[in-house]
């Protein structure tokens, strides 16, 4: 970040710079608009600045002025692209408080602020136990029998491990989306294959739960109740993409396990 | 046996939202609280589909059981110093229509393949049952989770304090 700490009093552009690398850093990490727009708000104002935001679908477009204009100064900084990680989104909450309520001044803020943003992501070992002990939780309450539920757990076991090989290897998300619900789904019909349980279509058709984007899917109504219908179309229509790969995936299944989709 | 399967019910939703989280990255302490609200939030869903005096819909019951989940999430997340979309974003997701999601899209894709009135009308009418038991579901839940956070705003704006 091209910003040099200054604990009193910042200038317009050291405020705007920051600012719009904070609001591209929550919109990456899957905050909706009006938490971005409160907590740059809240800072703004303890910096004693005046701002106007866009909030774009993936942009942040941000100006910042003093009270007697005589200091402005306007920034576009681009969505910071990583994974939905709420444990970010709570660190720069805290900070934007931590900054209004005058624990922190500008200074103060931008280490915080560095601090925070090199918060590594959950151990990707426990999320894929947890993901597949999640998964054979929802076969059971769409009522699976046990044998359904643990076909469903390795399914996700499999199909997630897939997920997260291929994304680390930097392959096209929409691709990995197809290639793991495929691969979930063939293992997931295995109860209809060898007619193991009585629930069978339970269990192929929870096997690609996992994959369903669901915090876009809420954040993407969200905004809409807010009236940021760019970013909620925006939104709404990567989960939808994704929703089609994965349906594209699991029909590749079950095609070649040669069952029937209805 | 009812209150058995009311049990099971909130149990699953727990583990299911647990692990849903942890794909999204929760601070390690909203985890609990994720799990309690998922746990309040889909048994209340299933005592309202399944009871005799007052059988609901999966939309009605799910944006209602959605109310109390950002009802119960506005409360708890000051004690757990979080946003309150942090405790219950995940904690909604159990109750996410995946299901009628993909099948929606499956729907079309064999609309797409059949080209027969009869069976092509069977598949255009499943696309939109599904389709709009999907978006429903999804708009009366976000609806219903986040009317308590505009109605107490103070609070829920101000968990991270």
């Amino acid at each position: 970040m091209a910003v040099d700490n200054q604990a009193l009093s910042p200038s317009a552009k050291q405020v705007c710079i920051f600012l719009s690398e904070y609001a591209a850093w929550l919109l990456g990490c899957g905050a909706t608009c009006i938490r971005i727009e409160k907590n740059v708000d809240r800072m703004a104002h303890a910096f004693g600045m005046y701002y106007d935001m866009s909030v774009m679908p993936s942009h942040i477009h941000l100006e910042v002025w003093n009270r007697d204009k005589s200091d402005t100064y306007v920034n576009i900084r681009k969505m910071h692209k990583c994974a939905i990680s709420f444990n970010i989104n709570t660190q720069l909450s805290k900070l934007s408080w931590d900054v209004a309520d005058g624990k922190l001044d500008f200074g103060g803020a931008l280490d915080s602020f560095r601090e925070i943003i090199k918060t590594p992501p959950e151990n990707k070992w426990l999320v894929l136990f947890l993901a597949s002990c999640a998964n054979g939780a929802f076969c059971r309450l769409f009522n699976g029998d046990w044998i359904a539920i643990g076909l469903v757990f390795l399914a996700t076991l499999v199909g997630y491990r897939l997920k997260q090989v291929l994304l680390e290897s930097k392959v096209d998300v929409r691709i990995v989306f197809i290639l793991s619900a495929f691969v979930s789904s063939v293992i997931g019909a295995g109860c209809h294959i060898f007619g193991w349980g009585t629930t069978p279509e339970i269990a192929l058709g929870t096997s690609v739960l996992y994959l369903i984007p669901g915090i876009p899917y809420i954040n993407s109504v969200s905004d809409l109740l807010d009236g940021h219908y760019l970013c909620s179309f925006n939104r709404f229509v990567d989960a939808l993409i994704l929703t089609i790969c994965l349906s594209l995936g699991l029909s590749g299944g079950i095609m070649i396990m040669g069952l029937k989709w209805f | 046996m009812w209150f058995v399967n009311i049990f099971w019910d909130g149990f699953f939703a727990a583990i299911a939202a647990i692990g849903f989280a942890s794909i999204s990255n929760p601070p390690k302490r909203a985890y609990l609280y994720c799990a309690v609200i998922a746990a309040i939030g889909h048994s209340i869903r299933y005592i309202l589909m399944n009871n005799t005096l007052l059988t609901m819909g999966i939309i009605p019951a799910s944006t209602i059981a959605a109310f109390f989940v950002g009802l119960v999430a506005v409360f708890l997340a000051p004690r757990a110093k979080c946003p309150a979309e942090t405790c219950f974003f995940p904690a909604l997701l159990p109750m996410i229509p995946g299901m009628y999601a993909y099948r929606t899209i499956g729907a079309l894709l064999l609309c797409l393949h059949h080209s027969e009135e009869e069976i092509f009308n069977h598949y255009l009418y499943l696309l939109s049952y599904n389709g709009f038991t999907c978006i429903f579901i999804v708009l009366g839940m976000v609806i219903g989770a986040t009317l308590p956070v505009f109605m107490l705003k103070n609070l829920s704006f101000q968990a991270t304090r």
